[in-house]
């Protein structure tokens, strides 16, 4: 027996070996999903709904089988969580997202009709609540092994990039991929344009953003009135918004023909933007505002005694100490222009909501999952790599 | 040398500090003493313009601060504050090298001085320099605080409360250090505190201060055998004043030959305290101690008539080497 694990582990850490409720509830609820839920479903094709089948038809008994003991495995670890224990339900986690893609494979086998090349494999709703409910797992996972954000990152990616392989080579009958091959191009150009305005938006709130909170400590009346506007901005629901700003920008684009030029008009980009950027000030606003008041005044107090000008106090001293914060704004602001950027599609500012509103129109899910899931993948990278950077730059590692 | 003649700070209706006078000659320890309120902290921010006051005068080194550029004045004073301040994104290193930085000291320069002064102040340059404020000590803290206010040899160092958020034993140590580097650098010492016994361990000169006016100044001892209020008197430590007085005079001052009679069985170094010497006869059963010098060789003898008499009849004995 190695000599590390003779020794006793320190009992704070792990609660005093409590059973973790978190995790084992979370793994019950994921076996009830699985025995209950439909796990796939079968359609002849795109127009006709499809029939669930629950995860023995879709499986097969091994497979099923297989689930269920790796869900088991994770309520036993938990119930005696150890550094050990973490680990093994760490692995247990990585297993069960690694083999969903090759149980689509295996009922793709069980449940395809040769005779109907253009059936259509759904992924069902056991699918997602396990994913989802997985993600949950590993954040706990995390915390309790005390990980970086970096690890669940990188390991999702394998994740992902399994998935992928899966999907392009052997799911040729899942809804999704005959929704993606239907329309790759198409696909492609959305991811860009989706990206295209979440950068425009965030970049250019963080320039305002920043000025506006500078100007904020200079003039204290300002503070009020300016957080006013912006909550205010806040309170209006989105499509509200791009609906507000189509007949003002219309008219303006008719009559000032120097901004008809530049590409403003009623619909389209330019509204989108404004709009975009109108929601994300207040986030950025806020957090920048926040982030460099709250430096300690006896810090700064310390550095005007040592001698430092206004200048340097605040390049080197209240600028970086405010870095972490004003970093969680960006995250924050980045992470909701994602998901409203797919409400622009909505006044032909294109993006990855093109895809949700014309699959809601034609009542064709997998469409809108075409669109939804690539934002939700987009989101969690986002969030994960503006979270990481922010944690890298805490003064010193503190919290 | 700092000068402050009828200094005096209002804010708004509210007068912090009321007309005071002060002098402070090169190299010596002045302590600003009083309660919570009194003004001690403005005085000191007031000398490297930290506050400007309204009325009086300022001088230091034979000019008047207003002449000085704010920010080049409290580079060439040292400054320490109660809860450090020390920059938590910066390491050691980098937090004691920053008046250094600021006026452009080559970097082998400020290397070599950040490494002198760690060394000065006890921190092992190896263990401590990529060390962040977070994961050291009160007092190691402190320490850090200490060496960044001398990093730029000042003349001059301000010190408000340094020591006021630490741990008795550790404050304690503190201050001992403090004691042995002063006697070493020599700097001119403004220093805040509440803490009367900080005061009179440490202090050349001392001021006690109350609702921003100065009530009395002068030596520790000067303080401690004629308070002129019975503000001062209680600060001083009422009854305990006695005792208080004997802790800052040695066993030397008040030795006298050997007498005739046999050496007492209590035997007690030249060098410690009379209230020390009080303490031993107390717990000895003796009125009588044979004093030893450093080899623990008799060299005299110290009697309780002897010392009430020169406590009597003292008025101006070397306090402290």
């Amino acid at each position: 027996m190695p000599l590390l694990d003779a020794l006793p582990t320190p009992r704070l850490r792990w609660e005093g070996r409590h059973p973790n409720v978190v995790l084992i509830s979370l793994s019950l609820i994921m076996l009830v999903a699985l025995w209950t839920f439909d796990a796939v479903s079968m359609a002849p094709n795109r127009i006709v709904s499809g029939t669930g089948y629950g995860a023995l038809e879709a499986f097969g008994w091994p497979g099923a089988l297989l689930a269920t003991l790796l869900l088991c495995a994770i309520g036993l670890f938990a119930w005696e969580p150890s550094r050990r224990h973490y680990r093994a339900l760490l692995a247990a986690i990585m297993m069960l997202m690694v083999l969903m893609p090759f149980g689509l494979l295996a009922s793709h086998h069980l449940l395809l009709d040769p005779e109907l090349p253009n059936a259509r494999l759904g992924i069902g709703a056991a699918y997602w609540v396990t994913l989802f409910i997985l993600l949950l797992c590993l954040v706990e996972v995390r915390l309790r092994l005390n990980l970086t954000r970096l690890w669940p990152t990188l390991l999702l990616s394998g994740v992902a990039l399994i998935w992928w392989l899966c999907a392009a080579l052997g799911l040729d009958n899942l809804a999704l991929v005959q929704e993606f091959r239907a329309r790759d191009r198409q696909f492609l150009s959305a991811v860009a344009q989706h990206v295209k305005l979440v950068s425009i938006t965030v970049s250019v709130s963080i320039v305002l953003g920043l000025t506006l909170a500078m100007l904020m400590r200079r003039y204290a009346r300002l503070q009020k009135g300016a957080f006013a506007v912006l909550n205010f901005l806040q309170t209006i629901p989105s499509l509200a918004l791009f609906g507000l700003l189509l007949a003002p920008l219309a008219w303006l684009a008719a009559n000032v023909p120097v901004l008809g030029q530049l590409g403003v008009s009623g619909i389209g980009t330019t509204p989108a933007l404004i709009a975009l950027i109108a929601y994300s000030l207040l986030p950025i606003v806020r957090n920048t505002y926040t982030a460099l008041e709250q430096v300690s005044p006896e810090t700064l107090e310390a550095a005007k005694g040592m001698g430092m000008r206004a200048g340097q106090r605040f390049w080197q001293v209240r600028l970086p100490l405010a870095l972490p914060v004003l970093l969680e704004g960006v995250r924050i602001t980045t992470v909701q222009a994602i998901g409203l950027t797919a409400v622009a599609a909505l006044i032909g500012a294109g993006g990855l909501g093109t895809f949700i509103f014309q699959g809601l129109g034609q009542a064709a899910m997998d469409m809108v999952l075409l669109g939804a899931l690539p934002i939700l993948v987009l989101a969690l990278v986002v969030d994960a790599g503006l979270g990481a950077l922010a944690e890298a730059l805490r003064p010193g590692g503190t919290q | 040398m700092i000068e402050l003649a009828h200094v005096s700070k209002r804010f708004g209706d509210e007068t912090a500090v009321d007309d005071i006078s002060l002098h402070v000659p090169k190299g010596k320890f002045c302590a600003l003493v009083g309660t919570s309120g009194c003004g001690k902290s403005t005085t000191l921010r007031m000398i490297n313009r930290l506050i400007e006051h309204n009325e009086g005068d300022i001088i230091l080194d034979g000019q008047a601060i207003e002449a000085y550029d704010p920010v080049k004045l409290r580079r060439r004073i040292g400054y320490v504050i109660q809860h450090t301040g020390l920059f938590p994104h910066w390491n050691v290193a980098r937090n004691i090298g920053l008046v250094p930085r600021l006026l452009k000291w080559s970097v082998a320069d400020t290397q070599a001085r950040v490494a002198e002064l760690m060394n000065l102040l006890g921190l092992p340059v190896s263990e401590f320099a990529h060390k962040y404020p977070h994961q050291l000590s009160g007092g190691q803290a402190q320490r850090v605080g200490v060496a960044r206010a001398l990093a730029a040899d000042p003349d001059i160092l301000l010190m408000d409360e340094p020591f006021g958020a630490l741990d008795p034993i550790t404050r304690e140590k503190l201050q001992d250090e403090l004691a042995k580097l002063q006697a070493r650098l020599h700097k001119t010492v403004v220093f805040v505190t509440h803490d009367m016994d900080e005061a009179l361990k440490l202090a050349d000169h001392l001021v006690v201060m109350r609702e921003g006016r100065i009530v009395q100044q002068g030596t520790p001892l000067a303080l401690l055998q004629q308070p002129n209020d019975p503000f001062v008197d209680s600060l001083l430590g009422g009854l305990e004043r006695g005792l208080k007085q004997a802790a800052l005079t040695r066993v030397k001052d008040h030795m006298t030959s050997m007498g005739p009679t046999l050496p007492a069985q209590s035997r007690i170094p030249a060098g410690f305290s009379v209230r020390q010497a009080l303490s031993m006869m107390l717990r000895d059963h003796s009125d009588r101690l044979t004093v030893v010098d450093q080899h623990d060789v008799p060299v005299g003898e110290l009697t309780l008539r002897r010392i009430i008499k020169e406590a009597q009849l003292d008025k101006g004995s070397t306090p402290r080497e």
